[in-house]
């Protein structure tokens, strides 16, 4: 495996040389074949299926080598051949297309040519791993401070919303271990034995030596002026009196470390001109978006699948199926009623862009395309829609999927699990006595407590596991490829965890507990069985005593 | 592993061949059916196929039907240049039915991991 993508890169292009060398003899003799074919039928038949296989084969090579257009005019001629009721202009028809074939290929024959439509290629090559690069939320985190009682609560409360701790005592370690490995973040102490205001001193000539700016947050015995002050001159992002509640600088330290929003946008071109969607995609890229790009309508839908888009840009002007078209096709499928469409035309007539609109087309942008306005009016629509997907989908309070979209989501893991023997297990979680916590603290604390569990849910169970809020305090969990012992574990670990946080009302604090419990998919079929089977085993878990995971095997064999 | 590559086209055999070979595989081509007939008799090793649809006289399907009459069950992924076929995907025995396309290397890659994961 140590020769790979490389390799593959120069046998490919060989391939492509050795392509474009061959490809003039071969559509001399098609084209004395076809001359010859129109003499008599008895020469058709004999021939059709040799210039059947051509066209064919020259369609599919021309794909497979990054030759788009190549493949399509081989596709149009094809199609023309084999069509049951062949068109009246068929001879002048072929003539063109064979033109046009040898003008493609006396492009392809030039290095620019050649290179061009290799650029494209590379860049559709390059666009598909991406986004498979995201960022952990879990995050890693220095402490220093040289108080041993504000460090113990302070390092449970992080480690248990899955955050990497480290603690250190006096500044100087400190100091040297951001040399060597720079955190998310620092949580630091102002006062330290050796000098009033040592702490943010260091973090200042921590900023100076490195030129970047630690995100920091500073705790203080005092909330006195020269200590604030040294604070912000440090450029400390947040400052805390102690005692500080753990919980509030938790969220502290979710807020700075949270990246603005880090999923780029997502772009499906549509063109059939090479140069132009490279050209598209370039402007869009230069703006940070993920474009994938198509060149060819009939490849539209599928993209659309795998690449799922935030939104889609189409030339309105295609051979085989024209921009309206395919607007229309798209239209038609549930999924993507709400994908905005922009439409790129050199179209200035205003009944013509009418008529797409009606078609659902968003807008309509005329070339010669203007780069800030390209990029302006399709980050406007993407981000406008995503903001309704997310509003669709989610629970505003928590972010966590809401009850339907969840159900979506469970029923899809499990179709695809049916077909590849996948094990999945299910996890409800109710809050204990929630209805006391609100009543005694208040809605605000209950709140709090909601946000805390579904902000644990969210640090420590993966990216690929399914975590919706059910409805009030109820969360449902999928987890992919465990068995139920391992869920049961894991959902314990948090429980643990969970009980020890402390919610602040007031002056008051309080803990809270969770039950859980467990359900496996195949032994449970479906969704609906599934979620049962784990309501069955959440409820023995409740009358249990509560603060306790069942799984629906255990509530099986206790007889009752 | 070793994987028969059937293509009439020997251009476009030796891209399927380059795409498999960068996978860590080691492909041998056959340009037509009974050619593939007779590298399967010599090399006991092959295990899996990857044919082409389109081939004079014998046509992918054809050559799948052919080796299954033999007795012949292993996995077989045939390639086409048009949008897979409804029909030909239900084609029993076959692994998966792949259109050629730039991203040809990822398509593969998954249908062999997916011919050997049942």
């Amino acid at each position: 495996m140590s020769v790979p993508a490389q390799s593959l890169h120069e046998k490919l292009n060989q391939l492509r040389q050795r392509f474009i060398t061959q490809l003039p003899i071969r559509l001399e003799q098609t084209a004395e074949q076809w001359q010859a074919s129109r003499a008599s039928g008895e020469a058709e038949a004999r021939l059709a299926p040799d210039l059947h296989r051509f066209f064919h084969s020259l369609k599919g090579t021309g794909r497979s080598l990054g030759f788009e257009r190549l493949a399509l005019l081989a596709e149009q001629a094809e199609d023309a051949l084999t069509d049951a009721c062949p068109r009246a202009d068929l001879d002048d028809f072929m003539v063109a297309l064979l033109r046009q074939l040898n003008d493609e290929l006396a492009y392809l024959q030039t290095d620019q040519g050649q290179q061009k439509s290799l650029a494209a290629l590379n860049s559709v090559e390059f666009t598909q791993h991406p986004e498979q690069v995201r960022s952990r939320r879990q995050r890693l985190i220095y402490l220093c401070d040289d108080e041993p009682e504000h460090v113990s609560p302070l390092m449970h409360h992080l480690r248990c919303f899955g955050h990497d701790v480290v603690h250190f005592a006096d500044t100087d370690t400190f100091f040297n271990a951001v040399l060597t490995r720079r955190p998310d973040a620092v949580i630091m102490d102002v006062q330290f034995p050796h000098g009033q205001t040592a702490g943010t001193e260091t973090l200042t000539s921590l900023n100076r030596l490195t030129g970047q700016e630690l995100p920091s947050i500073v705790l203080s015995g005092h909330g006195d002026f020269h200590s604030r002050l040294s604070a912000v001159r440090a450029g400390c992002n947040g400052y805390f009196t102690k005692p500080v509640k753990p919980l509030d600088l938790m969220l502290a330290i979710d807020e700075l470390t949270a990246p603005v929003d880090d999923e780029p946008l997502r772009v499906l071109i549509v063109d059939d001109e090479y140069e132009v969607a490279e050209y598209h995609a370039l402007m869009l890229e230069e703006a940070g978006m993920i474009v994938h790009q198509v060149h060819h309508p009939n490849d539209a839908l599928s993209a659309l699948e795998r690449f799922s888009p935030d939104l889609l840009l189409v030339d309105v002007y295609m051979p085989v199926c024209s921009g309206t078209e395919l607007a229309n096709i798209i239209r038609q499928q549930p999924e993507h009623v709400g994908l905005p469409i922009i439409y790129l035309s050199s179209e200035t007539d205003s009944q013509k862009q009418i008529s797409a609109m009606a078609a659902g087309v968003e807008a309509f942008i005329t070339k010669p395309v203007v780069p800030d306005e390209l990029v302006s009016a399709v980050r406007l629509r993407a981000e406008r829609l995503r903001l309704l997907r997310s509003l669709m989908t989610r629970d505003s309070m928590t972010g966590l999927y809401n009850h339907s979209t969840t159900t979506d989501l469970i029923n899809k893991a499990l179709a695809q699990a049916h077909r590849s023997d996948g094990r999945h297990a299910m996890a409800m979680i109710d809050i204990d006595h929630f209805k006391t916590v609100n009543d005694t603290y208040g809605h605000l604390a209950g709140d709090q407590v909601i946000i805390t569990l579904s902000r644990l849910l969210k640090t420590r169970l993966r990216l690929s596991d399914t975590i919706g809020r059910y409805g009030g305090e109820e969360f449902v969990v999928l987890l992919r490829d465990v068995s139920a012992e391992q869920a049961a574990k894991l959902i314990d670990g948090l429980r643990q965890d969970f009980e020890l946080v402390d919610f602040h009302a007031g002056d008051l604090s309080f803990r809270c507990t969770f039950s859980a419990g467990i359900s496996d998919f195949p032994n449970y079929p479906t969704t609906q069985s599934l979620r049962l089977a784990a309501d069955q085993a959440l409820y023995r878990a409740k009358h249990q005593g509560r603060n306790r995971v069942v799984s629906s095997t255990e509530a099986d064999n206790d007889g009752e | 592993m070793r994987i028969l590559v059937v293509d009439d086209d020997s251009l476009a055999g030796e891209i399927t061949a380059a795409y498999l070979e960068a996978l860590g595989h080691e492909p041998v081509i056959a340009l037509d059916a009974m050619e593939a007939a007779s590298q399967l008799d010599t090399l006991s090793d092959i295990a899996l196929i990857v044919s082409d649809m389109h081939m004079p006289l014998i046509n992918g399907l054809a050559l799948l039907e052919m080796l299954r009459e033999q007795g012949i069950t292993l996995p077989f992924i045939l390639l086409t240049g048009d949008e897979p076929p409804t029909n030909a995907t239900q084609q029993p025995g076959l692994t998966a039915c792949l259109q050629k396309s730039a991203d040809l290397d990822v398509t593969l890659a998954h249908a062999i991991e997916q011919a050997f994961k049942a």
